[in-house]
């Protein structure tokens, strides 16, 4: 018969398997999109799921406005060429309070311009579930994830409430006033991130591949400059530096790498070869000690 | 130098971009303190791609394994902030990490008994089981647990590794006992494939390479032993399942039936049916995005479009006509119950298939097994983490098979109608369309019958009473693996 499928054939078939489900199964889904690499893959894969049509969802983005500038354009262009609807959610509460990265703690400004700001949009809209592009293999709190993520009125996360999850059978009913967050790729490495995108031939966010960008060193990280909105301490003096991301997210919170890989190959070939786990670039996650299982107590992804 | 660094691997797990051929799911159960989390720690310590950060988050942790110079390796694996402190493992954790030509999913199953209800459903996902054992303490009650529930949810593969061998001194004759008493558990249920290992996680031994301690173990390792099993076998086997998900459309003139294949595989021109509705039709078209398929083979994800408009929809199992599933409104299932609240008669549920949700009209639980003895139990409860034998009535019919021939298109979850809360798994032992067949061709075992023939020679003692039990739960068993519906009524 056909030989024998590679992992990247299992996975793929079984990300469309838990968007079909949810799909069928919820009345309002929505799907988070981060503009990231795993986005990319979450979005692709929804796109195959429901071919011919169009995803019956519509893409949601909450904006903390601290976003790479190449990042909203890449947002902004992705859902135009493939004419999705695109929900974009600012917390303009916190901004008046002048809630930023570096004045206030990692967790505050999470909480604020992310969670509130996602849990408000998911309210205002009423989607009952959310595709996220998170991974099992992230973090230790994100390895005991369910595919399908309940969540308590009020967007909190119980670890120890979560439904059994048995065979490729996927249970969705809602009891009142829960949601689901759902996350097709759990099975996936980073490594499998990179390795689909160059299979498929997928765009990605440009701050992925090496360039020459400015760059200051704080607290032992590379952050790249992508406005004048970051006050410089004393002696902090912007450097041009040959660069790329592993992870993007706020460009203040986003540590950089130096590297040379400027095409998808090269990027492959690093991510293979890295011997450093992506949540290192990701500062929000090193304020405390079980900073992300906190983080998903309270509604984050 | 520390020991640390000392052992770690002289070079990097060799990094390949290539497509990994397979994923192999392994599930690591036990009871508490056997040590799983170290076990699952020094294995990806020695042989996986592990991150470099993540080994040094092991060294400035600073904590040693008990009473050992060995780092501890568990913290690798525990990831919940409840978990480090309290040394427990809570939840299911998945684990990936690949080998030269393999992909591991790592499925960490919490040993607390309160907890069997997440070592059942990360047991669903598993393609082989390691059970471990602690080499002092034996085959204990858990460890029989532990093996109903892979048993049920159709683990076909087993390794016991018998760890802290270092704690029994290297004692093969310690080893060998519990061996025998493995096997001996593991006679009575339907696992293809045996073994045991003897063990030390902490140092290493015989988990990733062979042991000096035990030269009279001529078995493989733990690693070479995972790297010999075959992985998923994705090449079609069984009949053409394809539970329909969704009805995909373009607007024109496609209209596709969109799900994944759950077993065997369909070509284009193919005839398949919808036993639910009685309809048939030719594949005409075996769709992805991108390209079209000649034919859709178990595990891949497709859309059919037929010849002819048959009104299919989300529930229906397309099958070949000379294989069809069962239209069933009564089924004869065991269950794990898996949530806090028990079964309640007055409570209503639902029945979850793989994309069918039914109302059940009549759940009836009709025994109970015991995991001390093994024995079936009549009883009309069941509560969290216990296994039970019973009789469901559907609100309306739904396609199935039995477990044994087709394990997706033959499990289902039980849910509450109210909460939608996951109470319970089941497999299907025997499905029927109506309450009269089932009753008619169920066996029933009695007491009479046994007293009679297999169990003449008894007497009324304590022991003859016990060797009565296990006698008739041997002979329900027996006959129930070989496709006979038995009731036991003893």
């Amino acid at each position: 018969m056909t030989a024998p499928f590679s992992h990247l054939d299992l996975l793929e078939a079984e990300s469309i398997h838990i968007f079909r489900e949810a799909a069928a199964q919820f009345r309002k889904p929505v799907l988070l999109y981060s503009i990231g690499k795993d986005s990319t893959v979450l979005l692709h894969i929804a796109r195959k799921a429901f071919w011919p049509q169009k995803p019956p969802f519509p893409l949601l983005h909450v904006d903390t406005t601290w976003k790479f500038k190449d990042m909203i354009a890449f947002r902004d262009k992705t859902a135009r060429d493939l004419g999705l609807d695109l929900i974009v959610c600012i917390n303009e509460e916190g901004i008046k309070r002048g809630i930023t990265p570096f004045d206030h703690s990692p967790s505050v400004y999470t909480d604020v311009m992310k969670t509130q700001a996602l849990k408000a949009a998911l309210d205002q809209h009423g989607f009952d579930a959310a595709f996220g592009g998170a991974r099992r293999d992230e973090e230790g709190s994100r390895a005991k994830e369910r595919v399908f993520s309940f969540r308590s009125p009020g967007h909190r996360w119980d670890p120890r409430r979560q439904r059994p999850e048995m065979w490729h059978l996927l249970n969705g009913r809602l009891g009142t006033g829960e949601t689901v967050r759902v996350f097709p790729l759990s099975n996936w490495t980073e490594k499998d991130v990179w390795r689909y995108i160059a299979r498929e031939g997928l765009d990605v966010v440009p701050l992925y591949f090496a360039a020459k960008r400015p760059t200051i060193e704080r607290g032992g990280q590379l952050l790249v400059l992508d406005d004048d909105r970051l006050p410089l301490q004393p002696g902090e003096t912007p450097q041009m530096k040959q660069v790329r991301f592993r992870t993007l997210g706020c460009w203040p919170l986003t540590a950089a790498v130096p590297s040379t890989a400027t095409d998808i190959e090269a990027v492959v070939a690093e991510t293979l070869a890295a011997r450093t786990s992506e949540r290192q670039g990701r500062l929000i996650d090193h304020d405390q000690s079980g900073a992300m299982e906190r983080k998903k107590h309270e509604g984050y992804f | 130098m520390t020991a640390l660094t000392a052992i770690r691997p002289a070079e990097p797990a060799p990094a390949l971009s290539q497509e990994l051929n397979g994923i192999l799911h392994l599930l690591t159960c036990g009871s508490v303190d056997d040590g799983k989390s170290t076990l699952i720690g020094r294995l990806l310590w020695d042989v996986s791609d592990l991150y470099e950060d993540q080994r040094e988050m092991l060294e400035r942790s600073g904590r040693t394994a008990g009473g050992t110079a060995h780092p501890d390796f568990s913290l690798l694996v525990d990831g919940l902030v409840a978990e480090r402190e309290q040394g427990i493992t809570i939840d299911v954790a998945w684990r990936y990490f690949d080998t030269a030509t393999r992909r591991f999913v790592i499925i960490d199953s919490p040993g607390h008994e309160q907890y069997t209800r997440n070592m059942a459903s990360g047991a669903s996902h598993a393609d082989v089981a390691i059970m471990l054992v602690d080499a002092r303490h034996g085959v204990k009650q858990q460890t029989r647990r532990h093996a109903a529930i892979l048993d049920l949810v159709g683990v076909k593969r087993v390794i016991l590794v018998v760890n802290k061998m270092d704690l029994v001194d290297w004692s093969q004759e310690r080893f060998r006992a519990i061996e025998a008493d493995f096997s001996e558990l593991t006679l009575r249920f339907g696992f293809r494939e045996v073994i045991a290992i003897p063990v030390c996680s902490v140092s290493g031994d015989n988990v990733a390479r062979r042991s000096e301690q035990t030269p009279w173990y001529s078995g493989p390792n733990l690693l070479d032993h995972l790297e010999r099993i075959p992985a998923r076998d994705t090449s079609p086997t069984g009949s053409f399942r394809l539970p329909v998900q969704t009805v995909l459309r373009d607007g024109v003139d496609f209209r596709g039936l969109a799900g994944t294949v759950t077993s065997g595989c369909v070509c284009i021109g193919d005839r398949v049916t919808d036993v639910l509705s009685g309809q048939s039709a030719h594949v005409l078209r075996i769709a992805t995005m991108g390209r079209d398929l000649e034919s859709g083979t178990q595990g891949q994800a497709v859309a059919l479009q037929l010849d002819t408009d048959i009104d299919v929809a989300r529930g229906a199992v397309l099958a070949v006509p000379d294989s069809l599933p069962t239209v069933a409104t009564h089924i004869e299932a065991e269950l794990v119950w898996l949530w806090e609240t028990p079964f309640d008669e007055r409570a209503s549920y639902l029945m979850r298939t793989a994309t069918d949700l039914v109302p059940i009209s009549k759940l009836q639980i009709k025994s109970l097994l015991d995991l001390e003895t093994l024995a079936t139990q009549p009883t009309q409860t069941c509560a969290l983490n216990e296994i039970a034998i019973a009789d469901i009535a559907l609100g309306r019919p739904v396609a199935i098979d039995a477990f044994g021939d087709n394990p997706t298109t033959g499990s289902f979850l039980i849910v509450d109608a109210v909460t939608g809360a996951t109470l319970a798994g089941g497999v299907i032992l025997a499905a029927t369309t109506t309450a009269e067949t089932a009753a008619t061709s169920t066996f029933r075992l009695t007491r009479e019958i046994l007293e009679k023939g297999l169990c003449r020679d008894l007497s009324d003692d304590k022991a003859d009473r016990d060797e009565f039990q296990r006698r008739a739960s041997e002979a329900a068993l027996l006959l129930r693996a070989a496709g006979v519906p038995v009731k036991l009524e003893i």
